[in-house]
């Protein structure tokens, strides 16, 4: 046994990975810097496979940092820069408590300061690695264009969000790329389509904030001041990617200049352009002045093993998006003060529609309420007096599930004083032989093309209507409700079957002249066939996926029916209801 | 000398003295301690006192009247008063008193202030002089000092350098930003063309990042949208799924709540100590017991059993010649059998080549399984949030908002949750920030307290 003796911890996972501590101290840095550090230049720690080997034989749990990772930390220029920080910090302290003012103020002339412009381009080689990336940057500084100056964070830092947060808007807005959007209780979803890439991000509602406790507030800040570095460069690219002016210029600047007074009101001269921008009524100027040609169509270029089916289908997806993105297009909106108005004047101009509101309210205000040519006017209240001929009063959940639903939807369930119908999630996709509730289904059919839910359910309400007139009618309504319900039952039923029938093989009835009952009944043949001929292995495997099928299917209906008692306790309610209003 | 001779006899003039009369004799302790000797008594010490006083009252008469007051003449001290305004003003004409405040502004030490050298001294004057006079000489040459020259230079350069502009700050509302991912962005630009070999030797090109650390370390997306639930006016399905699932995590923390409540509390049949017992309790084994209480209690142990004793070995007997020679033969039969039986079954494998072969696929196969399980398990792992820390991740309290509190309208919304603490846990779902808490304030030294006086007499 020669050699030499082999020492534990000395090779393998032991030295590949270092201790947080250890890492700071080879890197001299305070803990806040090295964290600052690691956030900035996207270093994170790890799970060592083999904890304990990794740990010299000790089982706590430490934080642990690859080895190679922070080596390639030595080479930063920041990591300078923050220790210059700490010796600006110590000199300004000393100069305070010696009361040597020109000394400070000298102090504070040369403050050192680094720029992260070298990371971004380090981190994201390629402008789409950045736009992947982009969901994080824009929900930290559209969270952070939201708080108060309170001093929780740097004014600057706010005002810098706001601006980039902005500029983002008037970007989407412009190239006309958002895509769905979904009100929820903790705040509003986006997602836009940006060169391709679905960038999804989330803004608070613009209430008050309550700050939580357990929220690191500098560590969001360090991701904060990349992040808007980040969205910063990101921004400039797009906006020249659309031919736009950037820093953003608002179109026809001339007729603004001409009512400067109107601007005063509002805000100082040095904030009144941000808040133009902020209103997002105007549109922004191009480099290179729109021609409006006659549109072009595109070139298309079959892509190789592509056939005809799928090139139609790609096609018509092209032309839906199109109609999309053209959704409110001649519409003139007004938005009254009680909704939100930010994300409904985004959303408007984002699929074409022209917006206003009072002119109290945001400086961008275009036109008045009494101007005619307004067609929806968004009200939030229950009642709304005097109201204008010729225009459409609606609930804001109008805008939003328009825009979902990708075409204008009916404007009776949403008038101002009705119960609305649920806010559906656009970022949910019902899989096969899943439970689709019915709003959605009346949706999609609207989407096919087919109106039958609707129609039906203006029936009802004209239903209603009656029944208040008349009061003797009562049974014969209820019948035809029952009716309905059946009707509703029969289609449940019906639907239930079209699930199961992909997997439920029953024994077709004998029926000669039924040319499709042969044919299925072949095909259910030859399946039961392929069935038995199975291995048992596969077997096996195929039956648990049909079980899954089959319990889908179950749980699927289950809900159906716990709806529709929902529904039949609901209606029974509302009728006892409306008799005692009525005795 | 009037005054002071007086004094023995007299009030003094000044304040310290006192009536003779009244002045009582201290009577002192005993002289042989040193402590007796301290003070001066006795007549000579009143003389020693006396003139003291005497030595001061001259001192302050000179201070105040610039001589002593008894060889001032009459005109000095006293004026002539009539009982008429008039007529002592004429006739105190010479002597009239100046007015208080100009008297209060009056220098009153009679020692004269320093004189002020250099009101009329120039310090280095004679070397100044002499500098200034070489720099004339010199300037005639047509040499100037440096100063000078720097700034005629400067001058004839024309107007001064440009102050350099304090660059924008990265979190500056008004930063500009340009085209990072251009070829000829300002980044790349102070490097472009130059030799790349050169550039890497003198470290002025940046160290290229290592390709592993362009993966994310999780695979879960950055804006995790809420579940259809969390919808401000949700579908009933969806909301009750939602509730549902809040509903299993509550259910779940008050099962390890009560778990802990069960663990301890005292059970329902026992005993509570009193305190006889724990006195008992403590007592245990320090107090002799009585014999009739063993008796009481159980029969005495039985003697220890034989079990119990180790087991002495069998003796050793010494082997004779012949049982060694026979176990040593048995040995080597037994090795040859096992040999050769060996050799058997090795001839024999060769007819077992296919259940051999049917061995070592079924071998490989498990260890295929035992792979396939094992990678199954680390995506698993890949998905959940890794152990970073001191702490593990902790998932954030479902947003959730009950029937009744659901909102009509959008005007009449109340927010649930907070979206920043949302993006924090987030953050640590990806494993980009370890879980942490925050640090506690732990003070080192107890903090006294300490009344102020002012504060004290009024409580």
């Amino acid at each position: 046994m020669g050699g030499l003796e082999k020492k534990k911890y000395e090779r393998g996972s032991a030295t590949n990975y270092i201790t947080r501590n250890r890492a700071r101290k080879k890197l001299q840095l305070s803990l806040p810097d090295f964290r600052r550090l690691c956030i900035l230049k996207g270093i994170y720690p790890h799970e060592p496979k083999h904890k304990k080997k990794v740990n010299k034989g000790s089982t706590a749990a430490r934080t642990f940092y690859l080895l190679k990772d922070i080596k390639f930390l030595l080479h930063e220029p920041i990591v300078n820069k923050f220790r210059e920080y700490k010796v600006f910090v110590r000199k300004l302290r000393k100069a305070y408590g010696k009361s040597e003012w020109s000394t400070v103020d000298r102090l504070k002339d040369n403050k050192p300061s680094y720029k992260l412009d070298h990371i971004v381009k380090e981190r994201y080689p390629t402008f789409v690695d950045a736009l992947r990336d982009l969901d994080d940057a824009l929900s930290m500084c559209f969270l952070f264009s939201t708080f108060p100056r309170t001093g929780k964070c740097h004014v600057q830092t706010i005002q810098l969000c706001r601006r980039l947060a902005v500029e983002f808007l008037n970007y989407v807005i412009a190239s006309r790329s958002l895509r769905k959007v979904f009100l929820s209780i903790k705040g509003i979803y986006y997602q836009a389509e940006v060169l391709g890439q679905p960038i999804t991000w989330i803004t608070p509602y613009t209430f008050a904030h309550d700050h939580p406790t357990d929220v690191d507030y500098r560590v969001m800040a360090t991701f904060t001041e990349f992040y808007t570095t980040l969205l910063g460069f990101v921004n400039f690219r797009l906006y020249h990617s659309l031919n736009l002016l950037y820093p953003p210029k608002i179109d026809g600047q001339a007729d603004v200049e001409l009512k400067p007074a109107e601007g005063k009101e509002y805000a100082m001269d040095s904030e009144s352009y941000l808040e133009k921008l902020s209103a997002l009524s105007a549109s922004l100027a191009r480099v290179v002045a729109p021609t409006h040609e006659d549109e072009v169509e595109m070139d298309e270029f079959p892509v190789e093993g592509e056939t005809a089916e799928q090139m139609d289908v790609r096609k018509k997806e092209q032309e839906a998006l199109e109609k999309h993105k053209k959704l409110f297009e001649g519409l003139r909106f007004f938005l009254n003060r009680e909704v939100p108005r930010e994300p409904l004047a985004f959303i408007i101009r984002c699929f074409g529609g022209q917006v206003s509101w009072d002119k109290s309210l945001c400086i961008g205000a275009t036109y008045d309420v009494s101007d005619p040519s307004i067609t929806h006017q968004i009200v939030d209240r229950p009642r709304v007096e005097q109201q204008v001929v010729g225009r459409y009063y609606l609930q804001p959940q109008w805008v939003f599930d328009s825009v979902n639903a990708k075409l204008c939807l009916p404007v009776a369930d949403y008038f101002p004083g009705v119960l609305l119908p649920p806010h559906l999630s656009p970022f949910v996709t019902e899989q096969e032989g899943d439970y689709i509730p019915p709003e959605k289904l009346k949706l999609l059919a609207m989407q096919r093309g087919e109106n039958p839910g609707d129609a039906r359910h203006q029936d009802e309400e004209s239903e209603e209507e009656d029944e208040e007139e008349e009061d003797d009618n009562d049974k014969e309504e209820e019948e035809e409700e029952d009716e309905s319900e059946k009707e509703e039952e029969m289609k449940l039923k019906k639907m239930e079957e079209q699930k199961t029938q992909s997997n439920k093989v029953t024994a077709g009835k004998l029926r000669l002249e039924d040319r499709q009952r042969l044919e299925q009944e072949q095909q259910s043949e030859e399946k039961r066939l392929a069935i038995m001929m199975m291995k048992k292995r596969e077997k096996y495997l195929y039956k648990k996926i049909m079980f899954g099928k089959k319990r889908k299917v179950r749980e699927a209906n289950k809900l159906a029916a716990k709806r529709k008692a929902h529904d039949t306790a609901v209606k029974e309610e509302k009728k006892k209801s409306k008799k005692a209003r009525r005795a | 000398m009037a005054a002071p001779a007086a004094s023995s006899s007299f009030l003094g003039l000044s304040p310290g003295s006192r009536d003779p009369a009244t002045v009582r004799r201290r009577s002192r302790g005993p002289r042989n301690r040193k402590k007796g000797w301290k003070r001066w008594a006795g007549p000579e010490a009143r003389l020693g006192r006396e003139i003291g006083d005497f030595l001061e009252d001259v001192v302050l008469q000179q201070r105040a009247t610039g001589g002593l007051i008894a060889e001032q003449p009459d005109e000095g001290l006293f004026f002539v008063d009539t009982g008429n305004a008039e007529k002592d003003r004429q006739l105190n004409k010479g002597k009239e008193k100046p007015l208080h405040v100009d008297l209060v502004l009056q220098p009153d030490s009679k020692v004269p202030a320093p004189k002020n050298i250099l009101a009329h001294q120039i310090p280095n004057g004679r070397k100044e002089k002499r500098r200034q006079q070489f720099w004339e000489k010199q300037a005639e040459k047509g040499v100037l000092p440096r100063a000078e020259r720097r700034l005629r230079a400067r001058l004839q350069r024309g107007r001064a350098p440009p102050e350099k502009v304090p660059e924008k700050g990265r979190s500056d509302p008004v930063r500009g930003f340009y085209d990072i991912w251009a070829t000829d962005n300002p980044l790349d630009r102070a490097l472009a063309g130059q030799d790349a070999w050169f550039l890497q030797q003198t470290k002025k090109q940046r160290v290229k990042r290592p390709a592993r650390l362009q993966t994310k370390p999780s695979q879960v997306p950055a804006v995790e949208v809420i579940a259809a639930g969390g919808s401000y006016n949700p579908t009933f399905e969806d909301h009750q799924a939602l509730l549902l699932q809040a509903h299993e995590v509550e259910v779940r923390k008050k099962r390890e709540e009560d778990k802990v409540e069960r663990q301890l509390r005292i059970p329902a049949g026992a005993e509570l100590p009193t305190a006889e017992t724990v006195f008992q309790e403590q007592c245990e084994g320090l107090v002799e017991e009585s014999g009739d209480e063993e008796e009481d209690g159980k029969p005495p142990a039985p003697p220890a059993e034989p079990e119990d004793a180790p087991k002495t070995a069998p003796r050793q007997e010494k082997k004779t010649e012949q049982q060694r020679r026979r176990e040593k033969e048995a040995r080597a039969l037994a090795a040859q059998q096992c040999r050769e039986k060996a050799a058997r079954c090795r001839r024999q494998e060769v007819f077992r080549l296919r259940s051999l072969r049917r061995q070592v696929t079924l071998w490989e196969a498990e260890l295929l399984r035992r792979r396939q399980a094992r990678l199954a398990k680390r995506r698993a792992k890949d998905a959940l949030p890794r152990r970073l820390g001191r702490l593990r991740y902790e998932d954030p309290s479902l947003e959730v908002q009950l029937s009744d509190e659901l909102a009509e309208s959008l005007r009449t919304l109340k927010p649930e949750g907070s979206v920043l603490r949302d993006r924090f846990k987030s953050l640590q779902k990806r494993n980009l920030i370890e879980p942490r808490e925050r640090a506690k304030f732990k003070r080192r030294y107890r903090l006294k307290y300490v009344e102020k006086r002012a504060f004290r007499e009024v409580t």
